[in-house]
Order: C-alpha cells, then sequence, then structure tokens
C-alpha cells in the first residue's frame, strides 16, 4: 500500500544557529545567538535561584521570589512597571523550576536596549513590596486549592508525593506546598533574593534580530556593574518509596480516572540520555507510539496515552499518562502496565525503531522556528553545564540508537514491577475491582 | 512588520490555492481549510463535525489506518487537525523536501475516504472522541462553560447554539451512513482552500498540487450555506448559576457582537486587549491588583462570522469575595471603558503588544499558512494577513466606545455564575 507515497526530494542542510558564549568580569554568563532574518528577540536570564536553593521549610520561596520580581522595581511600582515594559509591546515573564529561575521576554528587535534595561532593574533592584506578597502569596494558595479540583493536576501532584520515599524535596510540588508558602514572609523572599540573585549565578540568552557586538556592548551597560556571590543549589540522592502498589486519590463523581503510572527515572547527565529518550517516545512520546496506539487507536479507552522522563539535576519520575472512562480503569491500567513489560520482552525492529527516530531527528529544524524555542534550545546548556557542541552533535546521537540500546534502556528503566500505580477517580466505584485486580496493595486516600 | 507573500490560483474543480514561499527554514508548512464546523450539523448530530475529523486520519483508499500519523512524523513532520464552530482545518509541517509527501496524503483522503471506513473505526473513534469530551468537559471543573455560554447566547435552532464537542447522545447516534453524506457533501474541492507556505518553489508545488487535486470532482451540490440570521442583541438579561464541584466561584459573561471581519469586531478586539491582556490591562490592575477580588480576568472576542459573534469576560473570585460583588466591579470597569473609551496611553499598550504577538505568531510557518487558509475561507481575502496590524491601528478611542456602547448593554448580557456546590468550600 505504500508504494503510491511520493518520494521525498533532495534534503537541504539545516544546521543549529551558531552562537557565541561570553563570561562577564562580574561572572555572569552571556550567550548570544544573532539571527539576521528575524524581527524579534528573546531574551531570557536564567538563576540558579530554583526550588533547588531553597530549603524544605521554605518551600515556595523560590517561585515566590520569582513571581514577585514582575510586580516593580524600586523606581517603579506594580502598576508602573506593567504600564513601562507593555507600552513597548514587551511581556515579561518570570517563573521558577527546580533547577532555575528565568525571567525574560520575546519582543520587536528594536526594543532590545529598553527591554534589557528594565529586565536588570526589575532582577537588581526589584521592589519586593509586602502588599504585592501579600497577594501573590494568596493567588498561589488559590491557584493549589483551584488544582486539586483538577483530575490531571491533582493527579499530578500525588503521583510526585508518592512515588518519591518520604521527606524527598521532588516528592512535592516545585513551587512548595500551603503548609510552607503559609509560613512565608516578605522578609523570606527579599533575603532569598539578596542571597541567590547575583551574577556568578545567572546566565543571559539573546536569541534573534540582534548584532552581536551591540547586545554584548548593552548587556555591560546594564548587567556589568551588578555585584555579588550566590551560594548556588543544594544536592539531592532522590529515592523511591516502594515497590508496586495502587493508590486511589478519591474523587466522588470522577466520570473518567487519571492514571499516573511509573517510577523514578534519570537524571540530565545520564550517559544513558539517548537512548532513554528514544525509548520513551516509542513507548509513548508520538502519536504512533505503543501506549497510544494500543489504548486509543486499538481500544478507545482513552484520547491520549504517553509517557515521558523529567530528567533533572537529580533523578526525577518517569511517568506514564492517561485519562481513561471509570469503566475501563482497571483493564485500562493492566494495558499500560503490559505495554511497560512488553517494552522489556518485546523490543522493536528495526523499522519501528527508524519510525521513531527518524521524527526525533527531522523534526530538529522546526524545534528552532521561532528565537523562543532558540532561547530555550540554550537553556540547559547553560543550566546544566552540558558541552557547547550539544545541539550540533544531537541528530548523530540519535541516530546511534540502535535496537540493542533502546532494548537495554527499557530493562534497565523500565519496571512495571515496581510502579506506582496512582489515579484519581471515584473510588466508591473503583475500590473493590482494584482490590480484587491484584495489581498490588490498594490504598485509598483522600484528595487534599 | 515583515510582508507576507502571497500568490492565489484557482483550480478547475473549484479548489483555492493560496502559495506564500519563505525560504528563511527548511521547512514546509501545508494547510487545508474546510468550509464545515459544527454550525453546519443537523438537529441531532451535534459533535459530529469533530467525530468526522477523526474519521480523516482511520485511512483512504490508498492510505491505511494510522499511516497518515506514521508517514508525517518519520518524514521529520507534525500534524494535526481541529474542529471549531465554522471550519475544520488539517495541517502538517515538514521538512521541505517532504511536501509532496502531505499533499499526496491530504488528497487521498479528500478524494477517497470513504473505502476505508469501516464500523469499527467509527466505534473506536466514538469512543475516544467521547473520552475527549469526558476530559475537557465532563471532568473538568468550569468545563461545560463554554457549552452552556454558546446555549444562552444563541436561540435553539441557531447554528451557534450548541457546542463543537457535541453531545454524548448524538455521539452515540452517530453512523457510517452519517460519515458517508458528511463527505459527499462537505469534503469537496470546491469547499476547501489549501495553503503551502515555507521553503518550496510555487511552479512546483502548483505542478503537485495539480497532479494530486486537480482530478477530484468538485460537488455541484453544495448545500446554501445555514442561516445563521439572530438578532443583533439578546433583548433581555439572560442568568443561569450553577452549583458545582469547583472550589471557588467563577463569573462568564457574554455579549452577542458583530461578526469577526466587521469594523465593529476589530473594534472590540482592540477592546478586548485593553480589557484583559497583560497585568496593565483595564481587568487585571482593577480587579486582581487593586481591588483584589478577583483571581484571573479573560477577555475574548471570538473570531466567527455567522449572524453575531460573541464577547466573553471571564472572572474567578478570591476566597471570601461574594460573586454578586465581583460581578459588579466587573461590570463597571466595562462600562467605564464603554462610557470613557480607552486612553491613548490604552491603545498605545495594545497596539504594541499586538504587534509583537502578530509577529509572534507568523514566525511559525504553520500559523502564517494556517491564517492564509482563514481569511481565504471566510472573507475570500488572503491579503487580510497584511492588514491585520494596520486595522488594528486604526482603531481608535471613538471606535472603542461606540462599540461597547452598543454591545456591553444588560439587555445584552449573559452572566453564567458557578458557585461551589459545598458552601463551606467557598
Amino acid at each position: 500500500m505504500t508504494s503510491l507515497r511520493p518520494p521525498a526530494s533532495a534534503p537541504r542542510e539545516y544546521r543549529f544557529p551558531e552562537f557565541a558564549h561570553h563570561r562577564l568580569d562580574n561572572g555572569m554568563g552571556v550567550w548570544l545567538v544573532p539571527l539576521p532574518e528575524r524581527e524579534l528577540v528573546s531574551i531570557h536570564l536564567l538563576t540558579d535561584a530554583g526550588a533547588a536553593t531553597e530549603t524544605e521549610a521554605q518551600a515556595g520561596v523560590a517561585s515566590l521570589t520569582a513571581k514577585l520580581l514582575v510586580t516593580g522595581t524600586q523606581r517603579l511600582d506594580a502598576g508602573a512597571f506593567a504600564e513601562t515594559t507593555e507600552r513597548l509591546g514587551i511581556e515579561v515573564g518570570s517563573e521558577s523550576s527546580w533547577d532555575s529561575a528565568r525571567a525574560g521576554f520575546t519582543a520587536l528587535g528594536s526594543k532590545l536596549e529598553d527591554g534589557l534595561a528594565l529586565l536588570a532593574e526589575m532582577v537588581r533592584t526589584p521592589r519586593l513590596d509586602a502588599g504585592e506578597f501579600d497577594r501573590l502569596r494568596g493567588e498561589r494558595l488559590n491557584d493549589i486549592l483551584q488544582s486539586r479540583a483538577d483530575p490531571g493536576r491533582l493527579a499530578d501532584e500525588s503521583f510526585l508525593r508518592e512515588v518519591f520515599a518520604a521527606d524527598e524535596p521532588y516528592g512535592r510540588l516545585s513551587g512548595g506546598s500551603p503548609e510552607t508558602i503559609e509560613a512565608l514572609a516578605v522578609d523570606d523572599v527579599r533575603a532569598f533574593h539578596a542571597a541567590n540573585y547575583a551574577p556568578d549565578a545567572a546566565d543571559l540568552v539573546i536569541a534573534g534580530a540582534i548584532d552581536a557586538d551591540g547586545a554584548l556592548a548593552a548587556v555591560e551597560r546594564h548587567l556589568g556593574s551588578w555585584t555579588g556571590t550566590a551560594p548556588g543549589h543544594r544536592h539531592f540522592r532522590p529515592a523511591q518509596r516502594g515497590g508496586r502498589r495502587v493508590v486511589l486519590v478519591d474523587r466522588p463523581g470522577s466520570v473518567q480516572s487519571e492514571l499516573r503510572v511509573g517510577h523514578l527515572g534519570i537524571d540530565r547527565h545520564d550517559p544513558r540520555y539517548f537512548p532513554a529518550f528514544v525509548m520513551a517516545a516509542l513507548l509513548g512520546g508520538v502519536f504512533g507510539s505503543r501506549l497510544n496506539l494500543r489504548l486509543r487507536e486499538e481500544l478507545g479507552y482513552t484520547y491520549g496515552a504517553r509517557c515521558s522522563f523529567d530528567p533533572r539535576r537529580a533523578v526525577g519520575p518517569f511517568t506514564a499518562t492517561a485519562a481513561v472512562q471509570t469503566e475501563v480503569t482497571v483493564d485500562a491500567i493492566r494495558e499500560l502496565l503490559g505495554q511497560l513489560e512488553r517494552m522489556r520482552t518485546d523490543p522493536p525492529d528495526e523499522a519501528e525503531l527508524a519510525t521513531v527516530r527518524d521524527y526525533l531527528v527531522g523534526v530538529f529544524p522546526l524545534r528552532f522556528e521561532t528565537t523562543g524555542g532558540i532561547a530555550g534550545a540554550i537553556e540547559p546548556l547553560a543550566v546544566y553545564d552540558l558541552p557547547s557542541d550539544w545541539w550540533q552533535n544531537y541528530r548523530h546521537n540519535l541516530e546511534s540508537v540502535g535496537t540493542d540500546d533502546v532494548h537495554r534502556a527499557a530493562l534497565e528503566l523500565v519496571r512495571p514491577d515496581e510502579a506506582l500505580v496512582l489515579l484519581t477517580g471515584d473510588a466508591d466505584r473503583l475500590r473493590g475491582e482494584l482490590e480484587a485486580a491484584e495489581l498490588g496493595p490498594v490504598e485509598v486516600i483522600p484528595a487534599p | 512588520m515583515a510582508h507576507v507573500p502571497i500568490q492565489r490560483h484557482l483550480l478547475d474543480n473549484g479548489l483555492r490555492v493560496i502559495l506564500s514561499p519563505d525560504p528563511r527554514a527548511p521547512l514546509v508548512a501545508v494547510n487545508l481549510w474546510y468550509d464545515v464546523g459544527s454550525k453546519h450539523e443537523k438537529p441531532g448530530k451535534t459533535g459530529f463535525a469533530h467525530l468526522f475529523e477523526h474519521m480523516m486520519f482511520q485511512g483512504s483508499a490508498n492510505v491505511e489506518k494510522g499511516q497518515h500519523f506514521s508517514l508525517v512524523q518519520a518524514a521529520g513532520g507534525t500534524l494535526n487537525a481541529s474542529t471549531w464552530l465554522d471550519r475544520t482545518n488539517y495541517f502538517e509541517t515538514l521538512p521541505g523536501h517532504e511536501l509532496e509527501l502531505a499533499l499526496w496524503l491530504e488528497s487521498d483522503r479528500m478524494a477517497s475516504l470513504l473505502p476505508a471506513m469501516t464500523q469499527e473505526k467509527l466505534d473506536n473513534q466514538r469512543d475516544v472522541v467521547k473520552n475527549e469530551r469526558r476530559w475537557s468537559v465532563d471532568n473538568q471543573p468550569y468545563g461545560d462553560w463554554d457549552e452552556r455560554i454558546q446555549a444562552l447566547t444563541y436561540p435553539e435552532g441557531h447554528p451557534y447554539h450548541h457546542s463543537t464537542i457535541g453531545s454524548m447522545e448524538d455521539l452515540t447516534a452517530a453512523s457510517l451512513h452519517d460519515v458517508g453524506e458528511f463527505f459527499a457533501t462537505y469534503y469537496a474541492p470546491n469547499n476547501a482552500v489549501l495553503t503551502v507556505a515555507g521553503d518550496f518553489t510555487p511552479d512546483d508545488a502548483l505542478r503537485m498540487i495539480e497532479r494530486y487535486f486537480g482530478p477530484i470532482p468538485a460537488n455541484d451540490e453544495l448545500p446554501p450555506p445555514p442561516d445563521m440570521t439572530v438578532d443583533p442583541i439578546l433583548g433581555t438579561p439572560v442568568r443561569e448559576l450553577v452549583r458545582d464541584t469547583v472550589p471557588l466561584p467563577r463569573i462568564y459573561l457574554a455579549h452577542r457582537i458583530p461578526p469577526f471581519g466587521t469594523d465593529a469586531f476589530d473594534a472590540l478586539d482592540v477592546a478586548a486587549d485593553v480589557l484583559g491582556a497583560g497585568r496593565a490591562s483595564r481587568l487585571y490592575a482593577s480587579l486582581v491588583r487593586e481591588q483584589r477580588v478577583a483571581q484571573d480576568a479573560s477577555v475574548f472576542a471570538f473570531p466567527i462570522v455567522g449572524g453575531a459573534a460573541m464577547f466573553a469576560v471571564w472572572v474567578t473570585a478570591r476566597p471570601g469575595v461574594a460573586p454578586e460583588k465581583l460581578e459588579a466591579a466587573t461590570i463597571a470597569e466595562i462600562d467605564r471603558l464603554a462610557s470613557d473609551g480607552p486612553t491613548e496611553a490604552d491603545l498605545e499598550r495594545v497596539n504594541n503588544l499586538h504587534a509583537a504577538h502578530a509577529a509572534g505568531t507568523l514566525e511559525r510557518i504553520s500559523e502564517r499558512a494556517d491564517r492564509l487558509s482563514m481569511y481565504t475561507c471566510l472573507f475570500d481575502d488572503p491579503e487580510r494577513i497584511n492588514t491585520e496590524v494596520s486595522r488594528w491601528q486604526a482603531v481608535d478611542a471613538g471606535r472603542v466606545r461606540d462599540a461597547l456602547s452598543a454591545s456591553m448593554r444588560p439587555e445584552n448580557r449573559v452572566t453564567l455564575t458557578y458557585v461551589p456546590a459545598k458552601e463551606a468550600a467557598a
């Protein structure tokens, strides 16, 4: 049947854009990606001020600090800062993850100088106003309240809590939990900012319509006189909570069960990074993956099933995900676990592997269509200190993954016997069936 | 703003073709808009246009089930489709040297979907779509808001009265016969626009398009468009209260407004951003930052073309804030803008945000192709992509004031309020 498929013409070569890496005297890294054909410029300021730099007693302070940055500077209050930036067509974002905090924006290239000046002012001399702190802390608590009514977000949060051993930092959301957030005061945010936002812990990425020399001079003007040093992040060695078990988070009235099945995965520097990435794509990363084909296209149990690793500085989770209709929950869990097992016992042949590998290799230029996409691609180089030829070698590294590598990755990194099966759903309808299914010890817990 | 190049062609079978070459990246986007959406559905067939879209990925005469996805992805491409009130679109973005693959796949299903249809495939995708509905509507806090708001804003029998996802009962009732009839009626070249954008040679592309799409026969009996006539305003305030398992009250306000494509719609699109885009927007500044009665605030003018479009505002209450108080505070801001109009600073702000946003959208060839298809399908005018920003900038304070005053009236307002079923949760 494929005989009618038209042949491809000759491919055009594509390379990841050239970029330059500098270091200012104050220790800040500067990454410049000039893209002369673009209209836009994306600026990302990365700081080692993610959740890995806060203490557990203050969980959430990193996230609140990042979010509070956009509420003004010592010169401009929250309203004036919003007005000043947005009148330039700039919407400044600021957020944090486990491994970094990021402030930045995408704007027309002509706004580079003004935007950079405001971004530098925001990070160096933020207002950190008590009233705005109270407001954002309240909004964060409300967002957690809202998220726990959303079955998918409730399942995500619950999975982390249950899959990591007790007291592991990764067992919570990087934004903190209500208990620790409520205890935070504006002085905690001020102290966190003073300690962790410093040039020797920061990297600035600029990609787009810039002239490299001019941009570097502008960076010197606005951030060259920034001083200070930061202590850097904590080091984790995450441990898993236990072997195979089933945890049902009761959500009465649910018409679907949100499944999260998995265990610990890999960290960002794992030598198996590429085989793991290809294996996860084949199992649950593309439309034609094994999980999606079986649970969606054959059984119709779900709108979509997928899986992925979440590699961080330390070992993050491996999770398979699907929202399945309540009536088929137990069978869907069996099928999902069955596909994890099959990944170990039934490795792909060259044809199956090629479909996925060719996708990951071929889609490479598409990931870098936008200035934001290119600036984002520089981030892991800065945050994880990856080699500067990472993207030059990226497609070759994918192409080098063979069926044996995928199989080995599956045997080492997919362990259904140790998987936590977490689901949100209606306990009245599911408890008995789950217990009878002998998938592992069943625990039913209320939603928080 | 960079000028988007446009070449228009018309095949003998009525297929409108838009070519927009751009060699910057070695990528090509193929985008098809079919002039059929949920507004074309008959009574008892809600959700069918969307279910049909799923069937378009189940194979055709020369393509097996799943192969559309696997061939495009193995070529290093991405793809998807979506259905909305007015239209259904299908799109692929691939390395430029695989253009012919996308054209062949799209033409094969336009020419010959039905030989591949089976009851088993329909049953499978019906289950998938029902799970899509459960996931996005039934199991989601506030998930049925658009279904409710459409039903309240447009009268029974109006094509916008029902939502695109449709009802479970109607999905259950969909048959293979319906698939055949829908395909024969709407999936014809003279009911579609094909856009190719990115790295390709127009002459080569046109030759391929002629080869693959040229032989597909037109439907000479396209049905007349559905009657979209509706009073420009509701005439009387409409309210609905929903007690649901939501943690915080949320209020949705909806108004009938002039359709997408009119000058008044442009003015209201600007008004939506003055009210709701960014942290300096009126609603964010007043309700979220200063009064602290809202957790968030959003405003959206639905770009739909039939009869009347819709201007929607939604705000979530902070704990302890009565919905009545939040509603009054929200309406006060809308009324203030309607009576005083935006300031020069408001207009400068939203125009600059919009210009940056428009440039960001057009950075992606897939978005460029989609907009070209949209403007051609809805207005037969792809050049609108190049006048979008200037149309916005032409909107002055008087037009915003006039358009808001005409539409943001109590007798033209639907108020849908969700409150926690358990009062304690509020």
